[in-house]
C-alpha cells in the first residue's frame, strides 16, 4: 500500500492546546454500518416541531410567491416601487444575492476537494444544497423583475417560426448561458456523490413510495470498482471544471452592472470584486446551515464538530479580508477624483438618506470577521459563528442594495433623481428566503445530508502514529 | 468443463480482500471473471487487481468540442444568418464570443461526463443484479465464478484468507 | 459642429456616423417651456396618462420631458438655467442597443434611428438603465385599458390610429415620429422620389409656438435643421459620452 505521510499543519498547536487528534471526526471512526443508522435515523425522526414549521413556511411561499406574484403579474411591475430612473430594484438584488450564496456550495465541495482539506467531508453536500436551492431562488428573482415575463422563453436560443433570435450582445444573455451552466453542473454535481448514498439509503429501506424513490434515484449503483472508476473519474472532472464556471457566473452577473453607462456601476473592478462578494455571503451561509443542521439534527454533533467551525471561520476572515481589499479598490478611485459623477455616487452612497446602509453594510462586512473571527475558541463556537454569519449576510444585503437600488438614483440627468422605496418587494423577497428554507427542510427528510462514503474514505486515509514522543496525525493518500 | 457458478466472498475490510483476491488469482480465476464491490473507492493496486479502464473522460471531451461548436454557432452562427444591428458594436463581437463560447464548452464537458457515466457504468438498471446490502454498511465484496463442482475448494481457501461468509449468489431485484 | 480633434482632422468616424439622415436641433434660447411639445408629443403617439399617484411617483411617461434646472443660490437670488426639452437623442451608438437580450431595441441602417420593437419587450428595463438622458419611459400598468379605469373610456377616442397602443411592460420612447417618416416615405416612394425635407415634421415640432424645435434631414446641406446644427451656439447632451446623438442644441445667446 503506497502512502505518504503528512502531518497536519495543526500539530504546532495541538501541543499548545493539548488537543487530542482523536477529537477530531477522521480519528474518531465508527463502523460504517453504524454510521448509515446514525444519518438515516435523523431523516426519519423528528417532532411535530418540524412539520409546524414547515407547514408555516409553506403556507407563507404560497401567499408571497404565489398569490403576490400572481398579482405582479397581473397588474404590472407597477405594484413594486420601481420607477423611472429607478428602473431596476430589489428584485436584482435578491437575484445577486442569491447567486452569492449558491457560490458558497461550489467553493467548498470543489475548491476544497481539489485542494484536498480534509475537514470538507462531512458538510460537502449540504453546501451543494444551498447551491441548488440558492440559484432556485436566484432564478425566481430574475423572473420576478420582467415586465412580461410569459415571454421569457423568448431568451432562449431556440429555432422558432419567427426566426427572431436573443441578442448574445446583451450582458444578461451571459447571464441566462451562464446562470444555466452553473445550475445544470451544480445540480449534476449534487448528485454525483448522491448515488452511493442514496444506494445506501435504498438497502435500508424496506418498502412503500420512499423505497421506489431511492431504488430509482439510485440507477442500480452497486459499488464494483468499474462504477467506482466512472464516478470518481466524472467526479474529478466536475471539481475541476465547475470551478473556473462559479468564478465566470458571478464575474458575468457582475458585468450586468459594470457594462452599463451609470455612475457607480461602471466600474472595471466588478468582476472580481463581486465574485469575492459572492464567496464572503456563501461562506457565512455556510457556517449558519452548519450550525442549524448541527443543532437540529439527530447525532450530527458526531459529523459536524468545532473543527469543521474552524475551517469555515477560518475562510470567512481571509475570503473578509479580499472583500475589504476590493472594495477599497472600487471605494479609492472614485473618491480620488476625475468623474465628477462616480463621486457624487460615493457621497450620495455614505451622506444621503441612506447613509447608515452604507455604515452597517461597513461594519457587518469588515468589522464583524475582523473582530470576531481571529479567535480560535470563537471560531470553534457554533451560534457565534453563525451569528457572524447572519451579520456578514446582512452587510452583503446591504451592499448589493447600495449598488442597485441606491445607486440607481444617482445619473447625469439630475432633473430625474427619484429615491426607490421598495413595495410588493418586501414579502416577495422574504418569500424567497422561505422558500430556500422550505426545501432544505424537505431535502432533509428525503436525502442524506452526510456524504457517509466519502467521511468513510477520509477515516480510512487518516491514521495516528506515534514519531518519537508526539501521536501524529497521518493521512494517506489513498487515491 | 462444469458450468461456471457465481459465488460471492464478504469480507469485514480492505486488508483482508486483497488477500482473498490473491488467493483467487492463485487459484487459478482470471482478473476477468473477478469484481470487488465495496462502499468506498478502493484502488486498484490496493486490491491487486488491473485498473479500470474508464471512457467517461472521453466522453467528456467530446462533449466539450461539441459545447464550443454550439457556443460559436451561437455567437456567430446566428448573427451571420439573421443580422441585426445594434449600438456601435460590430456583428460578430469578440468578446461575447469568448464569454459565451467559454460557457457552452464548460456545460458540454459536465453535461457529457455526466451522461458518459451512465453510458459507461449501464446506469440506469433497475434489472436483477448481484448484490448483498451489506456492502453499503461498509464491507468489501468478492464476486467470482468458478466451476461449480470446485466451489467447496474456492470456499475453503476464502474462509481461511479471512472471508465472513462465501456463498453462491443469484441475480436479485436491488 | 467638430469637434478640435475633428477639425484638426483627427476622426476615426465615418461622415456618416458623424451626421445622421433624420435630425432634430433644439433652440434653448427660443423654449420658453410651455410644454406644448409634451402635450402635442403625447397626443401623437399614445402616450398613456399614469394618474396623479403614478406621476407623483416618477412614474409619468411624456416622451420629452422640459427640464428646469437652477444654479444653487438661495431665494430670491434664483437663477435658472434654459429650459432643456430632453427627447430620445437617437444616438448612433445607442448604449440602449447592445443590451437589450431579445433585439427589441435595434438600429434602423436605412433611416439611422433607434427603434423600439414594442411587441418584442419583455421588460429587463435594461435599456432604461443604460440610458444616459434617462428618456426611456416603461409601461408599469395597462394605463390604457378602459377595462382597468374606466376613466379612460372617452379618451380612447383621441387616439392616434397610426400609432400602437402599448400594453403594461413594455419599454417606450420618442421614435422622432416614425410614424409620420413611414407615411411620408411611402408617400414619396409612390411618386418614385426621395423623401424631402420640409415635408412633413414631428409632432413635438409642429407645436412649438416658439419654433424652437426643428426637425428635418440633416444630410441634406439645404435643410433648416442641418444649417441650425452647424451653429456656433451648438453642442450635444452629454457629448463626452461619445453616443454620436442626432439631436442638437442652441445656446448661449445671440
Amino acid at each position: 500500500m503506497a502512502s505518504y505521510a503528512k502531518p497536519l499543519a495543526r500539530q504546532k498547536h495541538a501541543e499548545e492546546h493539548e488537543e487530542d487528534p482523536r477529537q477530531h471526526l477522521m480519528h474518531d471512526p465508527l463502523p460504517r454500518g453504524q454510521m448509515n443508522a446514525m444519518v438515516m435515523e435523523s431523516m426519519r425522526e423528528t417532532g411535530p416541531i418540524f412539520w409546524i414549521i414547515t407547514a408555516v413556511l409553506a403556507a407563507f411561499v404560497v401567499f408571497a410567491l404565489g398569490y403576490e406574484w400572481y398579482v405582479l403579474i397581473m397588474q404590472g411591475q407597477g405594484v413594486a416601487g420601481v420607477t423611472r430612473p429607478d428602473y431596476w430594484g430589489v428584485f436584482l438584488v435578491n437575484t445577486v444575492f442569491w447567486i452569492g450564496i449558491s457560490h458558497a456550495g461550489t467553493f467548498i465541495s470543489a475548491i476544497l476537494r481539489v485542494l484536498k482539506v480534509e475537514s470538507r467531508r462531512p458538510f460537502t453536500r449540504a453546501a451543494e444544497l444551498m447551491t441548488t436551492f440558492g440559484l432556485v431562488q436566484a432564478g425566481l428573482s430574475i423572473f420576478m423583475h420582467l415586465g412580461r415575463v410569459w415571454l421569457t422563453y423568448w431568451m432562449f436560443p431556440i429555432p422558432n417560426q419567427r426566426t427572431i433570435w436573443p441578442d448574445f450582445h446583451s450582458p444578461l444573455m451571459w447571464d441566462l448561458m451562464a446562470i444555466t451552466t452553473y445550475l445544470l453542473c451544480s445540480t449534476m454535481y449534487l448528485f454525483l456523490p448522491l448515488i452511493p448514498d442514496l444506494a445506501m439509503a435504498r438497502d435500508r429501506t424496506q418498502g412503500g413510495w420512499l423505497k421506489v424513490f431511492y431504488k430509482t434515484l439510485a440507477l442500480g449503483f452497486r459499488g464494483t470498482e468499474g462504477e467506482w472508476k466512472n464516478l470518481t473519474t466524472a467526479m474529478n472532472i466536475f471539481a475541476f471544471a465547475i470551478i473556473p464556471v462559479m468564478f465566470s457566473v458571478h464575474t458575468i452577473v457582475s458585468w450586468d452592472f459594470a457594462m452599463a453607462t451609470r455612475p457607480g456601476w461602471n466600474s472595471t473592478v466588478f468582476g472580481p470584486y463581486f465574485v469575492i462578494g459572492a464567496l464572503h455571503s456563501g461562506m457565512a451561509a455556510v457556517a449558519i446551515v452548519l450550525f442549524l443542521l448541527r443543532s437540529t439534527m439527530k447525532h450530527y454533533k458526531y459529523f459536524i464538530r468545532p473543527e469543521h467551525f474552524n475551517t469555515i471561520g477560518m475562510l470567512m476572515l481571509l475570503v473578509s479580508m479580499a472583500w475589504a481589499y476590493f472594495y477599497f479598490n472600487d471605494y479609492i478611485v472614485p473618491w480620488y477624483g476625475g468623474d465628477i459623477w462616480d463621486k457624487l455616487f460615493q457621497e450620495y452612497a455614505e451622506e444621503g438618506p441612506k447613509w447608515y446602509l452604507w455604515y452597517t453594510m461597513l461594519i457587518c462586512n469588515i468589522a464583524v470577521p475582523w473582530l470576531i473571527l481571529w479567535n480560535r475558541k470563537w471560531r470553534e463556537t457554533p451560534w457565534l459563528l453563525a451569528l457572524a454569519g447572519i451579520l456578514i449576510n446582512v452587510g452583503m444585503y446591504l451592499e448589493r442594495y447600495i449598488i442597485i437600488p441606491v445607486g440607481v438614483t444617482i445619473n447625469r440627468m439630475p432633473f430625474t433623481w427619484r429615491q426607490y422605496e421598495p413595495r410588493i418587494e418586501i414579502p416577495m423577497t422574504v418569500g424567497t428566503f422561505a422558500f430556500f428554507l422550505l426545501l432544505y427542510m424537505l431535502a432533509s427528510r428525503l436525502i442524506p445530508l452526510i456524504p457517509v462514503w466519502e467521511v468513510q474514505e477520509g477515516q480510512e486515509a487518516h491514521l495516528i502514529r506515534k514519531i518519537g514522543k508526539a501521536e501524529i496525525s497521518t493521512l494517506s493518500e489513498m487515491e | 468443463m462444469s458450468e461456471p457458478i457465481t459465488l460471492l466472498a464478504m469480507f469485514e475490510d480492505i486488508e483482508p480482500a486483497s488477500e482473498g483476491v490473491e488467493k483467487l488469482q492463485q487459484m487459478g480465476v482470471t482478473d476477468d471473471d473477478m469484481n470487488v464491490i465495496s462502499g468506498i473507492p478502493v484502488k486498484n493496486t490496493i486490491l491487486g487487481r488491473p485498473a479500470a479502464i474508464t471512457y467517461v473522460s472521453r466522453i467528456g471531451m467530446f462533449g466539450a468540442i461539441l459545447g464550443m461548436f454550439l457556443g460559436i454557432f451561437l455567437i456567430y452562427g446566428i448573427p451571420y444568418l439573421y443580422p441585426l444591428l445594434v449600438g456601435g458594436q460590430p456583428i460578430y463581437p469578440i468578446p461575447q464570443g469568448i464569454i459565451i463560447t467559454f460557457e457552452m464548452t464548460m456545460l458540454g464537458l459536465m453535461g457529457f461526463s455526466f451522461i458518459g457515466l451512465f453510458v459507461d457504468s449501464g446506469f440506469p438498471s433497475y434489472t436483477p443484479q448481484k448484490y448483498t446490502p451489506e456492502i453499503s454498511d461498509g464491507k468489501v465484496a468478492l464476486l467470482f465464478s468458478c466451476p461449480v463442482n470446485e466451489q467447496e475448494k474456492f470456499i475453503d481457501a476464502l474462509k481461511n484468507a479471512g472471508a465472513v461468509t462465501v456463498a453462491p449468489v443469484e441475480a436479485r431485484h436491488l | 459642429m467638430a469637434t478640435e480633434l475633428e477639425q484638426a482632422g483627427f476622426t476615426n468616424r465615418s461622415e456618416e456616423e458623424l451626421g445622421g439622415r433624420w435630425g432634430m436641433v433644439v433652440d434653448q434660447d427660443l423654449c420658453t417651456g410651455c410644454q406644448a411639445c409634451v402635450a402635442a408629443c403625447s397626443m401623437e403617439n399614445n402616450v398613456p396618462f399614469v394618474g396623479e399617484e403614478d406621476a407623483g411617483y416618477g412614474r409619468a411617461m411624456h416622451w420629452i420631458r422640459i427640464e428646469r434646472l437652477w444654479e444653487s443660490t438661495e431665494y430670491p437670488e434664483v437663477k435658472m438655467t434654459p429650459f432643456q426639452p430632453t427627447m430620445c437623442q437617437q444616438c448612433h451608438n445607442a448604449p440602449c442597443e447592445p443590451v437589450c437580450p431579445v433585439y427589441a431595441s435595434v438600429h434602423s441602417d436605412s433611416q439611422d434611428l433607434n427603434l423600439q420593437v414594442y411587441n418584442r419587450c419583455i421588460g429587463t428595463r435594461y435599456c432604461g438603465n443604460n440610458c444616459p438622458y434617462q428618456v426611456r419611459a416603461f409601461n408599469w400598468y395597462d394605463y390604457t385599458d378602459a377595462r382597468i379605469r374606466p376613466e379612460l373610456t372617452t379618451l380612447q377616442n383621441q387616439l392616434n390610429p397610426d400609432v400602437t397602443v402599448r400594453r403594461r411592460g413594455i419599454m417606450e420612447k420618442c421614435t422622432f415620429c416614425i410614424q409620420r417618416i413611414h407615411k411620408a416615405e411611402d408617400k414619396a416612394k409612390s411618386e418614385g422620389r426621395e423623401v424631402e425635407d420640409g415635408e412633413f415634421t414631428t409632432a413635438c415640432a409642429q407645436a412649438c409656438p416658439a419654433s424652437a424645435i426643428t426637425f428635418g434631414r440633416i444630410d441634406d446641406p439645404k435643410s433648416e435643421v442641418s444649417r441650425a446644427a452647424t451653429s456656433s451656439r451648438g453642442k450635444h447632451l452629454l457629448e463626452e459620452l461619445g453616443t454620436l446623438p442626432r439631436v442638437t442644441y442652441l445656446a448661449g445667446g445671440a
